[in-house]
């Protein structure tokens, strides 16, 4: 009862300062907020000064039909056990997203992180385009949906070859297979011709 | 003089083989303890072996030189070891002080090799090491400097016999406070468990030996392995007696070393400010008190 | 002078003879070094503990490269992990064995279509001794360790000669799937 008091004050504390988009309550731990690209700022550190001191994860997720990014920023409050979801779609073919280091310092590494797989860029964070996990990577940011991780491993990473009695491909369909080569040609001229 | 090198040498390579079947028992006895097999018994033979057969990489002079100078150091102090109240290779040189000054040459020599390699796991190692000998070497020499005083002598075999003639009255019992700061110290001294800051494998990779593999590694090992015959078998001499002959050398000396490792592995790991702060603390302490009692007040049973 | 007995060996045969008692010292005092990459890892702790205890062949864990013998790749090595046990592999002293975990090091295992992560780990170093399974029991992780020791005792753990006499192939497949070897990173500079 009192954590579903806890939704309602987050919902009026938030409704009360700017539109939302779309609301969703996903448990009595858990509320998300679906918000436009410049309120995000504005909403994160109302909520900062509301108790929601952490920043536990910065996440993406790749919307290719409406050809845009969703950017799920999750805060956490050490006192009220509600974590908060704010998402904001940004524009999939130029991805920009203003800096979030002033409101939660630790964005740092998550927003390096973001663009290292997604290739958003976070103007104001100074070394968000320094690599941190993928070392010397050559090709599109690889958690985009139309990076095809089957092809780029075929093409990098020789498969151990075995007699053809014990590999069964389920349902080797044609266009499938004409797009990985086509990627995979792709990607041997990429590595002919050397860093980008 | 030769009969007495070649005595002394003997004395060394001794230790070396007692010590090394020693510690292969006692990892059997751990292992035992733990509800397992355990190894074969000359294990540590194999381990030191294998070391030795193995390709080295080297560092420059300094780390290949730190550890001959530590080996050479080691084995030349095992030398004046007593083992027996007749087997002394140099008779009238078995002092203590001597064997305080002479350890040092072999541990010079290892902290210098260490801090040759380079890696900064080598020198926090060296670093803790010099830090936990100053913590445990207070509240130890306050007892020996009683033991000294009580026995008028500070020769290792004089020491054993004073205690022989009085009615095998060890120090043992007579200074029971000093044998407990002791045991203590002795276990800082042998880098056992609760005062292993120094090695520490899971947090700064095994200290000063970071950087070693093969040859320099084997003898390293073959140095531990004489450096904890001479502080065992010191501490068999000053506080259970000595021996008479060689057969209670070897009870002796399997007992403290095996009741060491049983308690060391009963514990944890202290930090190195944990260390410190002990030592400086109870042992220093009894070991005050114990002085106080057996030197100004003449209580001693 | 000329017809004792030892002096009639040739240099080779007495090298071979060293080299045979030195084979029996390496294989009964095998120490590990754990790359814990991997879910196979958690099979490690069984095999060392009173359950099946790895001790009694000689064989314990180290705390860094240069002081170990065998290095165990315990499952999927991701780009960067392969880079950091490129480096591992090469500062450990000789002579060196590597044993390999599950499918993922075999043929990529669960994660062989994954842009992270490599297909065979034997392209890139030279392994001894594979173990299969997904993840493998205790058992074949124990019997994995019986047959390295066999394979020192037949001089067939050859692999860091290997690693020595083709470095350029092993060079060339480590250059294609990572680009530069040696890279700097921020943590390290």
């Amino acid at each position: 009862m009192n954590s579903m008091n806890n939704v309602t004050t987050i919902k009026e504390l938030v409704t009360k300062k700017i539109t939302v988009l779309k609301e969703e309550v996903i448990d009595q731990y858990q509320v998300s907020f679906e918000v436009k690209k410049d309120d995000v700022h504005h909403l994160l550190s109302v909520l900062k000064q509301a108790g929601w001191r952490q920043l536990s994860y910065l996440s993406a997720v790749d919307w290719i039909e409406d050809n845009e990014f969703e950017l799920v920023y999750i805060v956490f409050n050490w006192e009220k056990p509600v974590h908060i979801q704010i998402r904001c779609r940004i524009d999939r073919n130029a991805p920009t997203m203003d800096t979030i280091l002033p409101i939660y310092p630790g964005a740092k590494y998550y927003e390096r992180e973001a663009h290292e797989f997604f290739g958003i860029a976070f103007p104001g964070n100074d070394s968000h385009e320094k690599q941190l996990i993928l070392e010397n990577w050559d090709d599109i940011p690889p958690l985009r949906k139309d990076f095809d991780p089957k092809a780029y491993s075929d093409a990098r990473f020789p498969k151990r070859e075995y007699s053809n009695d014990h590999v069964e491909m389920n349902g080797q369909k044609e266009s499938k297979q004409a797009k990985r080569e086509e990627r995979r040609t792709h990607i041997l001229d990429l590595i002919k011709g050397g860093k980008k | 003089m030769m009969i007495n090198i070649l005595i002394g040498f003997g004395v060394a390579l001794f230790g070396f083989v007692l010590q090394t079947s020693l510690g292969g028992i006692n990892r059997k006895i751990i292992g035992r303890l733990q509800k397992r097999y355990g190894p074969k018994w000359y294990q540590e033979f194999l381990d030191i072996f294998k070391l030795l057969s193995k390709r080295a990489i080297s560092h420059g002079w300094l780390f290949d030189f730190g550890v001959i100078m530590a080996l050479g150091g080691i084995i030349a102090t095992a030398t004046f070891m007593p083992v027996t109240n007749s087997i002394v290779a140099f008779p009238n040189y078995d002092n203590f002080f001597i064997f305080v000054y002479l350890i040092a040459v072999g541990m010079l020599g290892m902290a210098m090799s260490a801090s040759g390699s380079g890696n900064p796991y080598a020198s926090i190692g060296v670093m803790r090491a010099l830090t936990t000998m100053l913590a445990y070497e207070v509240p130890f020499m306050i007892v020996i400097l009683t033991i000294i005083k009580l026995t008028g002598t500070s020769s290792i075999t004089g020491i054993a016999e004073f205690q022989q003639l009085a009615g095998n009255n060890w120090f043992m019992i007579a200074l029971p406070l000093g044998f407990i700061v002791s045991f203590m110290a002795l276990m800082g001294m042998l880098g056992k468990k609760p005062f292993e800051t120094y090695i520490a494998p899971a947090e700064i990779a095994s200290g000063p030996m970071v950087e070693y593999g093969g040859k320099q590694l084997g003898m390293l090992f073959i140095m531990h392995e004489i450096t904890v015959f001479i502080e065992v078998s010191l501490f068999v001499h000053l506080f259970l007696g000595g021996a008479e002959n060689i057969l209670i050398f070897l009870l002796k000396y399997a007992a403290v070393y095996t009741l060491v490792n049983l308690i060391s592995n009963v514990y944890g790991r202290f930090k190195i400010d944990q260390v410190v702060k002990f030592f400086y603390k109870w042992p220093l302490l009894l070991a005050i008190v114990q002085a106080v009692i057996a030197v100004y007040l003449g209580w001693v049973i | 002078m000329k017809s004792t007995k030892f002096s009639e060996l040739t240099q080779e045969q007495i090298d071979r003879k060293w080299w045979e008692i030195g084979d029996f010292f390496r294989r009964n005092s095998l120490w590990m070094l754990m790359y814990c990459t991997g879910c196979c890892a958690i099979e490690l702790p069984p095999a060392m503990t009173s359950a099946y205890d790895m001790e009694r062949l000689g064989m314990g864990p180290m705390a860094t490269p240069r002081q170990a013998d065998v290095l165990l790749v315990t499952g999927y090595l991701s780009l960067k992990t392969l880079r950091r046990l490129i480096y591992t592999y090469e500062q450990m002293s000789e002579p060196k064995y590597i044993v390999g975990f599950g499918s993922c090091t075999i043929n990529g295992g669960i994660y062989h279509d994954s842009h992270a992560v490599i297909n065979q780990l034997d392209r890139y170093i030279p392994v001894d001794v594979y173990v299969a399974g997904c993840m493998p029991n205790t058992e074949s992780v124990m019997n994995g360790f019986v047959d390295l020791m066999t394979l020192i005792k037949n001089k067939q753990a050859n692999g860091w000669i290997k690693y020595k006499e083709n470095n350029d192939w092993y060079k060339q497949n480590q250059k294609e799937a990572l680009g530069e070897v040696k890279i700097k990173d921020e943590f390290h500079e």
